[in-house]
């Protein structure tokens, strides 16, 4: 197949959902309660699984035949638009790892749509007396758009757009029972978060366009590259914030927005309460997808990134993943302990990322995906078969009532404590993916720096995954070994870390220790609660008895217990060994990550059997000792560790502080500034007012009235005078105008006489000659 | 304008009221000012244009020859005189009396005194026919209408309108000054000498000349005769009573 | 004094005038305003016929004008008469100080 076939495969894989969207927005109501749901799940969810079955299988058969790389680089890209002289270009992003993620998203998106159906026939699906059916789809049909489309997104400027999309339909889930004043507040939370780890995108995305000059993530990195060995570009500038140079402060912005969308450290608050949506949807967005759509930005973007802000990730996800931990232990909601479970899992992985563990944190992405949402579903079934009962306390013994729930539930609980036997080389899930991202951190921490480790040339040692506790899948990576070796000239340098990444410091040891602990403390949380649900005594009678299960509803469970089973470490992880070379473009994941067979390796490797390897077999031992009768024991405990325990439960009071600091003190400053408005602003403006108040008074009063009008008046006074005047001799008397007119005769008499004595024309006897 | 609301301050309402127009002239208060002004500017303009116009007046105005000289007038006859005087007296005296008497009767009574009188002085000046017509006219025409008019319109012939005092006193001033003036300017002026004794212009000469010369005025005397009399009739004609 | 001109009989219309205008200004009854305007025009007829008999070029001319004077007296007083007549059907007197309709 040609890479434009592959191309038009994922685009209709994409457009699939939103043509679903439509339907159920335009037709939904129509279709009624169950046809709604199926159409959401064949359209939706069904078109593009097999759309993503047949892409996958053709790209496997590239990837085996050493075609991959030049259909990747035919990939089509098309120029929308310009944003100034910079393109705006849409495209598919083809490679093993969209390919990977693309699969992973539909088919864990189809089964719990699958399972969305059964689930919302046991719901009420009305919102304010009105049925919101075909909205709950319709929704979800929007979010595989979504996704998907961020999974195949080629430029960063759709990536942001399906990222906010996402965020979007996230949002709208949370708050699906909006009616419920809980649902909306943690929807609004939860995108208010979201939006603060957004804005630090929108930055790092700014800094990309102006710096970089493009927006397409190919292009984008080449010029990374090209102004770090030239020293130009973003690497010329001399602007620092807390000592970061422009380029990280570009990588760390872009990882805002992962912090944001995986919910790490600071902003990880509205990941817990998003569990107030419904249980598939948690299952589906908030453990599955679109949480982990942090680590898939971080692995795109992963070309972009500096070494301080590699470890700038690295210690956000350190912290996440102990913190988080810790906080599972003490929760009794059922969905609260898997979403701090999610959240140190999360935490792993972009651990994994900051330290350069490419490959393992995109694997551990998605074997969490796979048990993740088999755990959500598993105990969506709980809750459901509990008639609503979200407290592990009241449950227990619930294995005879739902017994493949219980089953499924512990394979899921085995997976993510990373449960396999070293010697042999078998386990699930986690126990590949979490080690290895283990192995990377000890690598990172322990073998950093010494010569031999650099001295190694990559692809020179052929393909021994040496740091990987098993062997298992070897040879699904000799197609990466070559395909690394193909172009090793380009993307790893002879010569072992150079390029960027050439003087980057050691992990600090601090961090990958955390790491460990919080290895031993999963398996602990996990097992709780696993056995506080299902094993043990009933503690609720009502509760125990309304326990049944659902069959729509546990297929999809068997599936993707299944799915954790097998598919992971043979499918998807020689998927993103094929795409690291390409994606990472850097030395130091390229010698740390599959290729360096050296002693530094097998240390890690001999370290980790004996360090975590049976790790899980220790937390739940603890776990077993301690609830296996009953939570009498536990209660004691608690009572010893009280502060302890209380920390945890409030969760170390972040939502206290950020209700504190942001929405208190934004409300402080919002009243300081209406003080500054009434006192200060007010009086300007009443000074103001009054000012031109006075003003207009003087010139309206005086100038105007006194003034002008004055003056106006005056003539028009003068002139009433006048004719008052003139008027005057108007008596309408005849007797009058006699004595006027006489009057004036006189006078003109008296004048014309006077003058004509002065004129020396009036000759009076006196003045006169003398005869002559 | 400022508002805290639709209403306003209380200093802009009464801003609002002080700035309505004044719906009457003169309510300002430099209303006096601006009269004073106007006044000023009034008298300025005469104190200005009066000289300007003199000045003109003194270019233009140019003397001229007096066409006569003073000359002695011969002594009139004895008889002559002590005529003219004793009718001119009569004249002047009935003349005064109508301006002082207060009835309307005996003020037709002293009025055909003067016009007997002044009928004597056009025999004194040699035009009889003149003065018989004033006899026949006046006395005997107009001033029977008068007394018409009188019993006509008065109530009672008694009847008195009384001027203010002021009235007369600006009257008496006012004609005072008049006969004054004339007097002076008549004594002082001199006029051509007196032609030697005529015989009394004749009734035909009279006769002729409106027959000739002054044939148009004669016939517009007789048009406007005719015109009066119509229009007299018209006036004194008894009203129709409308409905 | 003992020359009689034409100053002396100038002088004596003259005071005719004054005393013509005099009783026009100072009678309010119609009829006497009448008298009045009848002294004034007697003293313009006296001043005509004073020319006429003194000066050489009036010859003739001021007495044909003193008669049109006289006739123009003569319609005038029919024609005041009747004004009055008017009058006091309509203001039921002959004070012309009531008859000031036309006052501005």
């Amino acid at each position: 197949m040609t890479s434009h076939t592959y191309e038009i495969l994922l685009a209709l894989g994409v457009l699939s959902p939103f043509v679903s969207f439509w339907i159920l927005v335009f037709f939904g109501p129509r279709l009624g309660k169950p046809t709604a749901g199926w159409v959401g799940v064949a359209l939706g969810m069904g078109v593009p699984l097999v759309l993503a079955t047949v892409v996958l299988i053709g790209w496997r058969g590239e990837v085996a035949s050493g075609n991959a790389a030049e259909l990747t680089a035919n990939a089509f890209r098309y120029e929308w638009a310009m944003l100034g002289t910079v393109p705006a270009t849409v495209g598919v992003k083809l490679d093993s790892l969209t390919v990977g993620m693309f699969f992973m998203v539909t088919f864990i998106a189809f089964w719990i749509f699958v399972f969305s159906v059964g689930y919302m026939a046991g719901h009420s699906d009305e919102v304010g007396g009105k049925s919101k059916y075909h909205r709950f789809f319709a929704y979800l049909s929007l979010f595989g758009f979504s996704m998907l489309g961020l999974v195949v997104s080629s430029s960063l400027l759709f990536l942001f757009i399906f990222w906010e999309l996402v965020g979007l339909c996230s949002y709208l889930l949370i708050g699906f029972y909006f009616d419920k004043g809980f649902a909306s507040a943690a929807a609004i939370k939860a995108f208010i978060t979201n939006r603060v780890g957004d804005f630090g995108f929108l930055i790092g995305l700014m800094l990309v366009y102006f710096q970089l000059g493009t927006l397409d993530l190919d292009v984008a990195a080449q010029r990374f590259a090209e102004q770090y060995a030239a020293g130009t570009g973003i690497f010329a500038s001399h602007f620092t914030l807390f000592g970061w140079s422009l380029a990280t402060i570009m990588g760390i912005g872009l990882f805002c927005g992962a912090m944001g969308k995986s919910a790490q450290f600071p902003l990880h608050v509205w990941l817990p309460d998003a569990m107030a949506g419904p249980t598939p949807v948690s299952a589906l967005i908030h453990a599955a997808t679109m949480v982990a759509a942090g680590v898939y930005l971080v692995a795109r973007v992963f070309r972009l990134m500096t070494p301080e802000a590699l470890m700038f990730i690295a210690l956000i996800g350190c912290l996440t993943l102990t913190l988080m931990a810790l906080i599972a232990i003490v929760q009794v909601d059922i969905k609260k302990c898997l979403a701090y479970s999610t959240l140190s899992q999360l935490g792993y992985m972009i651990f994994g990322m900051g330290c350069g563990a490419w490959i393992a944190a995109l694997f551990h992405l998605i074997t969490h995906a796979f048990f993740k949402a088999m755990l959500f579903l598993g105990s969506g079934q709980v809750i459901e078969g509990c008639h609503h009962e979200q407290d592990m306390r009241k449950m227990g013994g619930l294995r005879k009532k739902m017994p493949y729930t219980c089953w499924t539930f512990f394979i899921g609980v085995l997976a993510i404590a990373g449960t396999g036997i070293p010697a042999i080389g078998i386990g699930l899930g986690g126990y590949f993916s979490k080690d290895e991202i283990l192995a990377v951190a000890y690598t990172r921490s322990y073998e950093w720096g010494k010569d031999d480790f650099h001295k190694h040339v990559p692809g020179e040692g052929g393909g021994h995954g040496a740091v990987e506790p098993a062997d298992g899948g070897q040879a699904m990576l000799a197609s990466y070994q070559d395909h690394g070796q193909a172009h090793g000239d380009d993307h790893a340098p002879a010569g072992g870390a150079q390029g960027i990444f050439e003087n980057t410091p050691a992990l600090p040891k601090w961090m990958f220790w955390l790491a460990i602990i919080t290895a031993y403390v999963t398996p602990f949380y996990m097992m709780r609660c696993w056995w506080m649900t299902f094993m043990g005594k009933p503690r609720d009678k009502h509760v125990y008895e309304h326990a049944h299960e659902s069959r729509l509803m546990f297929i999809p469970l068997v599936v993707l217990a299944v799915g954790t089973f097998v598919s992971s470490y043979f499918l998807f992880r020689p998927l993103f060994a094929d795409a690291a070379p390409a994606a990472t473009d850097a030395a130091m994941v390229m010698a740390i990550d599959g290729t360096a067979d050296t002693e530094a390796v097998h240390h890690a490797h001999s370290f980790l059997i004996g360090g975590v390897g049976f790790a899980f077999a220790v937390g739940f031992a603890i776990a077993f000792l301690i609830y296996r009768n009953g939570l009498d024991l536990a209660e004691r405990i608690r009572r010893v560790l009280a502060p302890l325990h209380t920390l945890l439960v409030h969760k170390y009071y972040f939502d206290e502080v950020y209700d504190l600091v942001w929405v208190k003190g934004c409300i402080l400053v919002a009243k300081i500034a209406r003080l500054i408005d009434t006192y200060v602003v007010d009086f300007l403006f009443d000074l103001a007012a009054f000012v031109t108040e006075r003003l207009a008074a003087f010139s309206g009063l005086i100038l105007d009235n006194q003034g002008v009008d004055g003056m106006v008046n005056g003539v028009a006074k003068t002139t009433m005078d006048v004719s008052d005047v003139a008027r005057s001799g108007q008596t309408g008397r005849i007797r009058n105008y006699v004595l006027f007119s006489t009057a004036m005769a006189t006078v003109v008499m008296l004048v014309l006489f006077w003058w004509a004595m002065q004129a020396g024309n009036f000759m009076t006897a006196t003045s006169a000659p003398p005869v002559g | 304008m400022y508002c805290r609301g639709p209403e306003g301050t209380v200093l802009t309402k009464r801003l609002t009221a002080e700035l309505a127009p004044s719906d009457s002239i003169g309510s300002s208060r430099l209303g006096g000012l601006w009269r004073l002004c106007g006044w000023g500017l009034a008298v300025a303009a005469v104190l200005v244009l009066v000289p300007e116009v003199r000045a003109q007046q003194k270019v233009i105005i140019e003397p001229t020859r007096v066409p006569y000289q003073s000359v002695e007038a011969p002594p009139s006859p004895l008889l002559e005189v002590l005529l003219f005087y004793a009718v001119a007296g009569s004249t002047v005296f009935g003349a005064l009396a109508v301006c002082f008497t207060k009835n309307i009767v005996r003020m037709a009574v002293w009025l055909l005194v003067t016009l007997v009188s002044v009928a004597m002085l056009y025999f004194l000046l040699a035009a009889n026919f003149i003065a018989a017509v004033q006899l026949i006219v006046y006395a005997g025409g107009t001033l029977i209408l008068l007394i018409f008019g009188v019993m006509l319109t008065s109530k009672s012939p008694w009847v008195k309108f009384e001027p203010s005092k002021v009235e007369v006193v600006y009257a008496a001033a006012v004609c005072g000054l008049l006969v004054a003036v004339l007097a002076f300017i008549l004594t002082a002026t001199i006029w051509p000498p007196a032609q030697e004794q005529l015989d009394a212009t004749t009734v035909a000469d009279l006769g002729r000349s409106l027959m000739t010369t002054y044939v148009v005025p004669f016939e517009v005397a007789g048009v406007l005769l005719m015109i009066v009399m119509v229009g007299a009739a018209h006036l004194a004609r008894q009203e129709k009573q409308s409905p | 004094m003992m020359s009689i001109g034409l100053t002396e009989y100038l002088v004596v219309a003259a005071v005719l005038f004054g005393a013509g205008i005099f009783t026009m200004i100072t009678k309010r009854n119609a009829i006497g305003i009448l008298i009045g305007v009848e002294l004034v025009l007697n003293s313009a007829n006296v001043n005509l016929v004073a020319f006429d008999r003194y000066l050489e070029r009036c010859r003739i001319d001021g007495q044909i004008l003193a008669l049109v004077v006289i006739v123009l007296a003569a319609a005038e007083a029919a024609i005041a008469v009747g004004i009055c007549i008017n009058l006091y059907k309509n203001l039921a007197t002959v004070d012309v100080d009531t008859a000031a309709k036309l006052r501005g």
